[in-house]
């Protein structure tokens, strides 16, 4: 063999033989070794090789969105929207699609323990008779005052179970809270629009049916209020209406995933973003030649064309295009609320919307009307002043007992808030977490719940639909390990300790408990289906995930008059340094709480494709001034504290401006989740905005080259983007 | 280039390496096909006669074909409502036979009995039993006269041929007929 064989004659050869073997091997006759592996006990209703079908709620978030799982022989393999639910229509977003992964995690709670001291991770088993006595001791022995509830978002049927136990103990009601919450400054957004419209809620906004819409910072297409429905509003906006491709503005000082699909993105200055509005609603004023309301009289155009870095030719292009629309729409978000004058903002862009005359018309704003279930509670997520409150009480030892459910406050909440600290002088704290979080990790005893997947419940829908929906929740499996449901061991306790609280909730269990809140509507009129009796309407219920009214139907708005001035006081920021620190949900992990899902921890983040980590978003001006390069470690520093972080160079941000996501950074929830990237809720600083929500825009930090490189893993090639790695 | 490649396989040693590469292959190629089709062994050798004979109803064990795609295979709570019952095995007058034990111990341990299905079609023929009986055929009709077999096996193999002739029979005349049940869509969708 004289000749060497070059690499390309090796190469085609090799081609050949797969090709070869490919064709010997792999495209024979389908396989009869097959074995059938059926239940030991069957249930009469499922077939071996065919899949069973089932209706429930998604809690991932506490959007609620209906959900449609395939399951076959008793596992669940598959989640998919419900067509018919009014929230999502058919469709779910990743972490929805990821909720199989909460039910399969490797990390769950498997079974009711003791911890062994606080944070040893060492646990004793107990059986459920052990921990019912327990809760039913706690609830028994200690006074009502020195009782406290601390709850997530979801799901609402446990937090009326919890409301009504705490009512007739004679404790109080139980605060509602979670990242996603102060994120969007829900509690916020819900004071503005009492303050103009006359109600709390949060308000249902019409993105399907507007052509113009102004959106400050509501990052609808990745974690607002109810994303998917948002996200599907968006993309009718857009394609619905033949001829007509409705135009969307997103005003927010860094570019996020909605930014991306926006027409314009305007980097307005921090905290500016409520003059800019007002600024807006004047000069459109003056284009449609209207008197001009008190509301806006204070403005002056030029002075918020130099704060916010807009020119003013450009706000009266955009002032031209918002008062030439024809249903425009302006939506408050969760950044410019979370600023210390974010109430002010709120009310500021809401007037926008009064301005274009748009409440409770198609394409506008409404109102989301109540199902009247139980729809007396307070309902709305607690500002950061309420919850802080709830701490100083902790640390005065006020609080001998706290019922964690929900919410993982020792990773959600500001380090600064000091809850990880309080703790320490409540004597018992109990658990209900299915996950091993930080805040499960902190209790005496964690009496997990089951998964969304394999529990029964319901969820009011507060936005996000046309109509009254209560979107219902089922098992769509038997539950896999020694879990029980919240709200059996809190029944069983209270039946236990006896007293008035028994009398007050005498079911036997949860299922008799949702029934009972339920029976308004059996008689109800509108609904999608009529039912005789409870029997009857829980099947349907079961059947179709939920209950809502078969027309759509909305509120309008008392429409105010903008006789009263609004005035932007200037936003206050705490801290040293050059940089405004924006924190921001992230798109796939949301409040963190699915970080400990490998696929969501695997897919990539949209804006940055980053993926297993966190990072710092920087601007190329700003890193060529600071000498950095991607994937140069820096120490930010804040007044509340210092963390540090990979930089990703990004052109979408103000140079004044670094962003985290928000997500990563645990120290618990099990392997995926555990000491990977950080958690930017270590950096806040406690401002606050008038309405008692915590301004999580406004904290300033520094930021310093350490010296040392971490290589981010993220799936856009290194080289050729923003001229990174050439030459 | 071409020739390069000629005059470099012409070499012996190459040949032969071919020639060995292409036998190992083939072999295991063979190998494959082998096992792939030959269907594991049952886990109980089910005597489906002395059931029948006894009267129990196909649609006893097999509770599917009325209603839906898939027949179904009996768990081990269904074998055992009956044979747990029987007088003569539990009071210890006449011992367990073999098959018998196989079947306690699945029952004793909890785990699933892994039947190996007999009639089955690729995953890319949307086979419905429901049709079929609605249409007035008989599960001997294409699975024999399984109550005289022991262990079930398949009277014919069951393919495309097979089905199509027997549409094409009952379609008789009739051309709507005809067009339905020969249509690819029918079992390929």
């Amino acid at each position: 063999m004289s000749d060497k064989i070059s690499r390309r004659d090796f190469l085609k050869l090799a081609g050949a033989g797969t090709a070869v073997t490919a064709i010997l091997t792999g495209c024979g006759p389908e396989s009869r070794y097959v074995v059938r592996e059926p239940y030991t006990k069957m249930p009469e209703y499922t077939y071996n090789g065919q899949s069973t079908f089932y209706a429930t709620t998604c809690r991932e978030c506490a959007a609620g969105c209906g959900l449609v799982v395939r399951t076959m022989q008793g596992r669940a393999l598959k989640v998919e929207g419900n067509k018919l639910h009014p929230v999502n229509k058919g469709k779910t977003c990743s972490r929805g699609q990821a909720t199989l992964q909460g039910l399969y995690n490797p990390d769950r709670m498997q079974n009711p323990v003791r911890q062994n001291g606080r944070g040893s991770g060492s646990f004793s088993e107990v059986t459920w008779e052990e921990a019912v006595a327990e809760v039913s001791s706690a609830l028994k022995e200690n006074k009502p005052g020195e009782i406290a509830f601390l709850m997530g978002l979801a799901p609402d049927h446990l937090f009326d179970l919890a409301s009504q136990l705490t009512s007739a103990l004679g404790a109080e009601t139980p605060l509602r809270y979670g990242a996603l919450s102060m994120f969007e400054a829900r509690s916020t957004l819900s004071e503005a629009a009492k303050s103009m419209f006359g109600q709390a809620c949060l308000p249902y906004f019409d993105i399907g049916h507007s052509d113009l819409v102004f959106s400050f910072g509501a990052n609808f297409a990745e974690t607002w209020l109810s994303p998917v429905a948002y996200s599907q509003g968006f993309s009718q906006m857009r394609q619905g209406k033949p001829g007509c491709r409705g135009f969307l503005v997103q005003f927010e000082p860094r570019m996020s995933q909605t930014a991306m699909t926006a027409d314009k993105w305007i980097p307005v200055a921090p905290g500016t973003e409520g003059q800019v509005a007002l600024a807006l609603g004047r000069l459109v004023a003056d284009i449609k030649g209207i008197a001009l309301p008190a509301a806006l009289s204070a403005v002056d155009v030029d002075e918020v064309a130099e704060v916010s870095g807009l020119e003013r030719g450009e706000l009266a292009k955009l002032a031209e295009l918002f008062a030439g629309a024809e249903s425009p729409l302006a939506i408050p978000g969760g950044s410019p609320l979370g600023q210390s004058n974010g109430f002010d903002s709120a009310q500021a862009i809401l007037a926008l919307n009064v301005l274009a005359g748009n409440l409770g018309k198609e394409g506008g704003i409404s109102i989301t009307p109540s199902t009247g279930v139980n729809e007396d509670f307070y309902h709305h997520p607690a500002s950061m002043k309420e919850i802080a409150a709830l701490v100083d009480r902790m640390s005065a030892g006020e609080i001998k007992v706290l019922f964690v459910h929900g919410v993982n406050p020792v990773f959600e909440l500001p380090a600064e808030l000091g809850f990880s600290k309080a703790l320490d002088n409540v004597p018992q704290v109990i658990s209900f977490s299915s996950t091993p979080n930080e805040t499960a990790m902190r209790a005496d005893s964690i009496f997990p719940d089951h998964t969304g997947l394999e529990s029964y419940g319901y969820q009011r829908i507060w936005t996000g639909a046309d109509r009254a929906v209560i979107s219902g929740g089922q098992p769509v499996v038997a539950p896999y390990y020694d879990t029980r449901a919240t709200a059996d061991v809190l029944l069983a306790a209270v039946k236990l300790a006896g007293g008035k609280a028994a009398q007050t909730l005498p079911y036997l269990d949860e299922v008799e408990f949702i029934q009972a809140q339920l029976m308004g509507l059996v008689s109800t009129e509108g609904g999608l289906y009529g039912a005789g009796d409870i029997n009857t309407f829980w099947a349907l219920w079961q059947q179709f995930g939920g209950w809502w009214k078969a027309e759509p139907g909305l509120i309008a708005p008392q429409v105010p008059g903008l006789s009263r001035a609004i005035k932007i006081a200037e936003a206050e920021f705490e801290g040293s340094g050059d940089f405004h620190l924006l924190a921001y949900p992230s798109p796939i992990l949301g409040d963190g709480s699915g970080a400990n899902y490998p696929w969501l921890q695997e897919t990539p983040d949209p804006s940055t494709t980053v993926m297993w980590n966190s990072w710092v978003e920087v601007n190329p001006k700003t890193a060529a001034e600071l000498g950095l390069s991607n994937d140069d470690v820096v120490l930010i520093t804040s007044p509340a504290g210092a963390l540090e972080a990979s930089v990703y160079i990004y052109p979408a941000i103000r140079p004044d401006v670094i962003a985290i996501p928000f997500g990563q950074g645990h120290s618990a929830l099990g392997r995926y989740a555990q000491d990977r990237g950080i958690n930017p809720a270590e950096l806040f600083a406690l401002i606050f905005n008038s309405t008692g929500d915590l301004a999580f825009a406004a904290t300033k930090v520094r930021i310093e080259k350490t010296g040392r490189q971490r290589p981010l893993a993220r799936l856009e090639s290194r080289v050729g983007v923003y001229g990174d790695g050439e030459g | 280039m071409g020739e390069k490649i000629i005059r470099f396989i012409k070499h012996p040693l190459v040949l032969i390496g071919i020639g060995f590469i292409t036998i190992v292959i083939l072999g295991g190629a063979a190998y494959g096909f082998k096992i792939t089709q030959t269907p594991p062994p049952q886990p109980i050798q089910f005597p489906h006669n002395l059931h029948v004979g006894l009267g129990v109803q196909c649609l006893y064990c097999h509770p599917g074909p009325l209603t839906q795609a898939s027949a179904g295979l009996p768990t081990q709570s269904k074998c055992w409502a009956c044979h747990g019952q029987l007088k003569k095995y539990a009071d210890g007058t006449v011992p367990l036979p073999p098959e018998l034990v196989k079947l306690k111990d699945y029952v004793d341990t909890g785990t699933s009995i892994q039947w190996v299905p007999v009639a089955i079609v690729p995953d890319y023929v949307h086979f419905n039993h429901r049709p079929h009986i609605a249409g007035g055929l008989n599960c001997e009709n294409c699975h024999g006269e399984v109550g005289k077999m022991v262990v079930a096996i398949n009277p014919q193999i069951l393919n495309m041929g097979w089905c199509l002739d027997c549409h094409r029979q009952r379609a008789g005349v009739d051309q709507e007929k005809l067009i339905k049940l020969l249509d690819c869509g029918t079992c390929h969708y």
